[in-house]
C-alpha cells in the first residue's frame, strides 16, 4: 500500500470516527427531545393547565423557572407538555408523509403507464401550489385542530416523498437482482417488499429525519395562526401567539415557547445531517 | 485544502455576523421624535394607495380602529344598515338629533328641542343652518326622509321606533308613534338615528352625505376610510384636512403601529399593551361604559334547559379575576346587564356568586356525577358538554372563553371553544350551548333597549329563544312608563328577571381607552362608546 493510499484509508477512518461520535451525540439529543416528550405528562413541575389568576405574569424564577402566562400557569410546564403536541404531531405527520408519499411513489415507478403519468401529475398540482398558503387554506376548510392541521400538511408534503420514491423504484427495477427475482418466481408484492423498500429506504429515512424540524415548524406556524392547536391545550405555536401582545411587557411568555422551537428544530435538523452523513456518504461534505 | 477551509469558516463567520446586525437593526428601528419627516415618510408610505396624499400644510391624522369591519356588522357608514351607524357618528361623519353628555343625560344636537305632546306624539325643532355634505339645507322634510327610510329597512330601528307617521314643517317634525314609545328621543339619538340626505343616497361602497365635521371620501369594508374636513361644518372649524381610519384587527400590530409613530391615535389597544403608552409622549383617555361581556344560554340546548346547570355555569365563572388579572383592571366585574353608575345598574341587582363548591352541589342534585373519573360530571352516560361560542374581533373575548374553560372544568364541565369571525352563522344554526359576546348595553342611556332587542319574544336578536312571562308583562309596563324613577324600577326588575332565571349571564363591563400620539388633542373616550372623532380633535 503506497504511503498516498495509507493517507486516504486514515482519513477515512477518521471521518468515520467523527461521524460516529455526531450521530451519538445529536441522535443522543434527538432521542432526550423525543423521550421528554413522550413522558411530559410526569416530567411537568406543575399542572400545565392549572390556571392560577393570583400568580400571573410572574417573571422567570419565584418557584416558576421560565414564569407564568397571563393565566398564571408555570411556562415550564407548558414548554415540556408543548413538546408533546407539537413534536408528536410533526412525527405522525413525518410518518403518515412518508407511507403515503412512499406508496405511492412505489406503486408509480414499479407500475408505469397512464396511471404513474396521471398521479406525477397531480403532485405536480400540489408541488406548484406554495406549500403553506395551501395548508392554511386546507385547514381553514377544515376548521382547525391539530389532527386536522397535520391533514392539511399531510396534504401538501407528501408528493416529495412520491418522487423520491418513484425515481429510486424506477432505478431499480430494471437492476440484474430484480430480474433475478423475477426469474425465481417471485411475486410483485415480494419484491416490493423484500427488494425495493430496503433498497430505497435510505434517501427516504434520511429526508423523513431532516424533514421533522421543519414539520415541527409548519406545525407550529398552523397554531400560531389559529389553524392547529385549540386552546388550552398546550403547542409551542399557540403559546407564541397567544403570547404576541406581552412580547414587550412580559416577553418570557413568547421566549419560552420560540426558544423551545429552534432549539427542537436545530438538534432534529443536525440529527437529520448526521444520520444523512451515515446512511448516505456519496452526499457527505468532503 | 487548510486555506480552503478557513476561507470557508471566515465566510460562515461574516455572514452570520452580517445577518445579527441586519436583524438589530431592522428590530431597533425605532422613529426618533426628532425627526418628523422620518414618520410622515412612513405614513406616506403606508398609505401609497391612498390617491391623496399630504400636501404641504395640510394636517393628516392617522387613526388605528379594531371595529370597522364586517364582522362587527359595522361594513360601511350607512347608519341604516346593521350597526354601521356606530362606524358614522365614530368617525365624525353623521350626526343624531339629539346627543349624550358625559353622564349620558340628552342635549340638544341636531335638533333644539323637543315636546311630547301626548303619549303618541311628538314634535321635534330642528337646528337652523346645518347643511349636509351633499349642499341640502337640514329641515324637517330631510328627516322625515331619513326615519321613514330607516324604519323601512332596519328592523332594530323600526321595532324600537315604533313610528306610524311623521308630519314635516319646515324646522318642526311631528312624529305619531303607533303605540306610547316612551324612550323615543333616547332611540333617535342610537347612532342609527344619524341624519342623513336620502336625495345624495348610499352610494354602492355604503357611503352617506351627512351633516357632521367629517365626510368620507373612500370606504372599504375591513381596511378603513379616508375623510376630509367638512369645510361647511355648522358647529365650528374641524381642524384636520384628512383622517385615514385604519382597521387593524390584530391588537399587536396596532401597537407597534402606535409605536413606530404610523399612527395618531387608537382605539382596541390589547390591555397588555396600554401600559407602553402610560408616559409622555402619547396619553390614554379612559371611561367606564355599558359595554358588557356576557353569555347568552341557548335554550334549544336540552342540557342548558335545566336550571341548576345554568345557575351552575353562573356560579362557576369567576368574574372578580377576569376583570382585575384578564383584563388588566380595565373593567368592572358585572352582575346585571347595566354598569353601577347607572341608576338601574348593577347595585340594584344581585346574581348567582362565584362558588364553585355550590355549583358542583347543583349539578348533583341535577344528577350530573363524575361516574368515570375523568374529572367531567357525566349523565346517563353523557359527559356535560357546553359549546361556547364567541369570536376574536373583541380581544376579551377569547380571554373569558379560555379562563371559563378552566373554572367550569373545576366543577366537572367540558367547554369546547369555538372562537370564530364566522360567528354569526354558528349562531343562525344554533351550533352552539353559550354564546359570549359584547355589547353597549344602554347606548342611549335607557335601559329598555336591551331587553327589547334582545330578552322578549319578538326582539330581533333574542339568539338563545329566551322567555320569560314575568319579562312581557314588565315589558308592557315599561313600554308605556314615562316617568324616569318608574323607568329604573322597572328595568332593575327585568333584570332581576333575566338573572334568576340565568337566561343570560354577565361577566365584566368595559373600561373603554384610546391612546393619542404626540401632540393630539381632543380625542376622548366618551361613556356611550360611540363618540370619537370630533370637531374638536386637532393635532399639533
Amino acid at each position: 500500500m503506497s504511503m498516498e493510499e495509507k493517507i486516504t484509508v486514515r482519513k477515512q477512518k477518521v471521518v468515520k470516527s467523527h461521524t460516529r461520535q455526531k450521530l451519538f451525540f445529536f441522535g443522543g439529543l434527538a432521542i432526550a427531545v423525543l423521550l421528554v416528550a413522550a413522558f411530559a405528562p410526569y416530567l411537568t413541575p406543575y399542572d400545565p393547565y392549572e390556571q392560577d389568576l393570583s400568580k400571573a405574569l410572574l417573571p422567570p424564577g419565584n418557584g416558576h423557572l421560565l414564569g407564568t402566562d397571563r393565566y398564571g400557569r408555570d411556562m415550564l410546564s407548558r414548554v415540556i407538555m408543548g413538546s408533546q403536541t407539537t413534536i408528536f404531531s410533526a412525527l405522525l405527520l413525518v410518518v403518515i408523509i412518508t407511507i403515503v408519499g412512499g406508496a405511492v411513489g412505489i406503486f408509480c415507478g414499479w407500475h408505469g403507464g397512464k396511471l404513474d403519468a396521471f398521479l406525477m401529475r397531480v403532485s405536480d398540482i400540489f408541488l406548484a401550489f406554495p406549500g403553506m398558503v395551501f395548508a392554511i387554506a386546507v385547514a381553514s376548510v377544515l376548521s382547525g385542530g391539530v389532527i386536522n392541521a397535520v391533514v392539511a400538511l399531510a396534504c401538501i408534503s407528501w408528493p416529495k416523498y412520491a418522487r423520491i420514491t418513484r425515481s429510486q423504484a424506477m432505478m431499480i427495477k430494471h437492476l440484474p437482482y430484480i430480474s433475478a427475482a423475477k426469474l425465481s418466481g417471485s411475486g410483485t408484492w415480494k419484491i416490493v417488499w423484500k427488494h425495493i423498500v430496503p433498497n430505497i429506504a435510505g434517501p427516504v429515512i434520511v429526508t423523513a429525519v431532516l424533514d421533522i424540524g421543519t414539520m415541527i415548524m409548519e406545525i407550529a406556524g398552523l397554531s400560531f395562526l389559529g389553524l392547529g392547536a385549540a386552546p388550552p391545550t398546550a403547542e409551542w405555536g399557540s403559546m407564541m401567539s397567544n403570547g404576541r401582545s406581552m412580547l414587550q411587557t412580559s416577553p418570557w411568555v413568547i421566549l419560552s415557547p420560540g426558544c423551545a422551537i429552534f432549539l427542537t428544530v436545530i438538534i432534529f435538523n443536525l440529527a437529520g445531517d448526521t444520520v444523512r452523513d451515515v446512511l448516505d456518504p456519496k452526499q457527505r461534505k468532503r | 485544502m487548510e486555506r480552503k477551509c478557513l476561507w470557508k469558516k471566515t465566510g460562515v463567520i461574516l455572514l452570520t455576523l452580517t445577518m445579527t446586525a441586519g436583524l438589530l437593526t431592522g428590530c431597533g428601528g425605532k422613529s426618533s421624535s426628532s425627526d418628523p419627516s422620518a414618520s410622515t415618510e412612513k405614513k406616506e408610505q403606508a398609505n401609497d394607495n391612498d390617491a391623496s396624499s399630504a400636501s404641504e400644510g395640510e394636517k393628516v391624522f392617522y387613526y388605528g380602529d379594531t371595529t370597522f369591519n364586517a364582522e362587527n356588522d359595522e361594513p360601511d357608514v350607512n347608519p341604516h344598515y346593521g350597526y354601521s351607524g356606530w362606524a358614522c357618528i365614530r368617525y365624525g361623519i353623521g350626526e343624531t338629533l339629539f346627543k349624550y353628555s358625559d353622564s349620558m343625560e340628552l342635549e340638544p344636537w341636531l335638533a333644539t328641542e323637543y315636546e311630547n305632546v301626548d303619549e303618541n306624539t311628538w314634535t321635534i325643532t330642528l337646528r337652523d343652518g346645518v347643511t349636509f355634505t351633499s349642499g341640502r339645507a337640514l329641515d324637517a322634510e330631510a328627516v322625515k326622509e331619513c326615519l321613514d327610510d330607516l324604519v323601512n329597512v332596519h328592523e332594530r330601528a323600526k321595532g324600537d321606533l315604533k313610528i306610524k307617521g311623521m308630519t314635516a314643517d319646515g324646522q318642526t317634525l311631528t312624529i305619531e308613534t303607533q303605540e306610547p314609545v316612551p324612550a323615543l328621543i333616547n332611540y333617535l339619538s342610537d347612532p342609527y338615528g344619524c341624519i342623513i340626505d336620502m336625495e345624495a343616497g348610499v352610494t354602492d361602497d355604503g357611503n352617506v352625505s351627512a351633516t357632521g365635521p367629517y365626510q368620507a371620501t373612500k370606504v372599504e369594508t375591513d381596511k378603513g376610510l379616508t375623510l376630509i374636513k367638512n369645510e361647511d361644518y355648522w358647529n365650528g372649524t374641524p381642524h384636520l384636512d384628512t383622517i385615514y381610519v385604519k382597521t387593524i384587527t390584530d391588537g399587536d400590530t396596532m401597537t407597534m403601529s402606535m409605536q413606530s409613530g404610523e399612527l395618531d391615535g387608537a382605539y382596541g389597544l390589547p390591555y397588555a399593551s396600554l401600559s407602553l403608552f402610560e408616559n409622555d409622549p402619547y396619553t390614554i383617555s379612559s371611561v367606564e361604559t355599558s359595554r358588557s361581556f356576557y353569555g347568552t344560554i341557548n335554550y334549544e340546548s336540552e342540557i342548558l334547559q335545566d336550571e341548576n346547570v345554568r345557575r351552575a355555569i353562573a356560579g362557576a365563572i369567576d368574574k372578580e379575576n377576569f376583570t382585575r388579572v384578564l383584563m388588566n383592571g380595565n373593567g368592572s366585574p358585572a352582575v346585571g346587564p347595566f354598569p353601577a353608575s347607572f341608576t338601574f345598574g348593577d347595585s340594584t341587582v344581585t346574581a348567582q356568586e362565584y362558588d364553585p363548591e355550590f355549583s358542583k352541589k347543583l349539578l348533583a342534585d341535577a344528577g350530573w356525577k363524575d361516574t368515570d373519573g375523568d374529572g367531567y360530571v357525566e349523565k346517563d352516560g353523557e359527559k356535560l358538554t357546553i359549546r361556547w361560542l364567541t369570536y376574536p374581533s373583541r380581544q376579551e373575548l377569547p380571554l373569558l372563553a379560555e379562563s371559563v374553560q378552566a373554572t367550569l372544568k373545576e366543577i366537572g364541565i367540558d367547554v369546547q371553544v369555538n372562537n370564530t369571525a364566522n360567528h354569526l352563522d354558528f349562531v343562525d344554526s344554533g351550533d352552539w350551548d353559550i354564546y359570549a359576546s359584547a355589547m353597549v348595553t344602554a347606548p342611549t342611556g335607557d335601559p329598555e333597549y336591551f331587553f327589547t332587542t334582545h330578552c322578549l319574544d319578538d326582539s330581533t336578536v333574542n339568539w338563545g329563544g329566551y322567555h320569560s312571562d314575568k319579562l312581557e308583562k314588565l315589558e308592557e309596563k315599561m313600554s308605556i312608563a314615562f316617568d324616569a324613577e318608574e323607568r329604573s324600577e322597572l328595568a332593575t326588575q327585568m333584570a332581576q328577571t333575566i338573572l334568576d332565571d340565568n337566561g343570560y349571564i354577565f361577566a365584566s363591563h368595559l373600561k373603554m381607552s384610546i391612546v393619542s400620539g404626540e401632540g393630539v388633542t381632543g380625542l376622548t373616550a366618551h361613556p356611550c362608546d360611540y363618540y370619537e372623532i370630533t370637531a374638536d380633535l386637532d393635532k399639533n
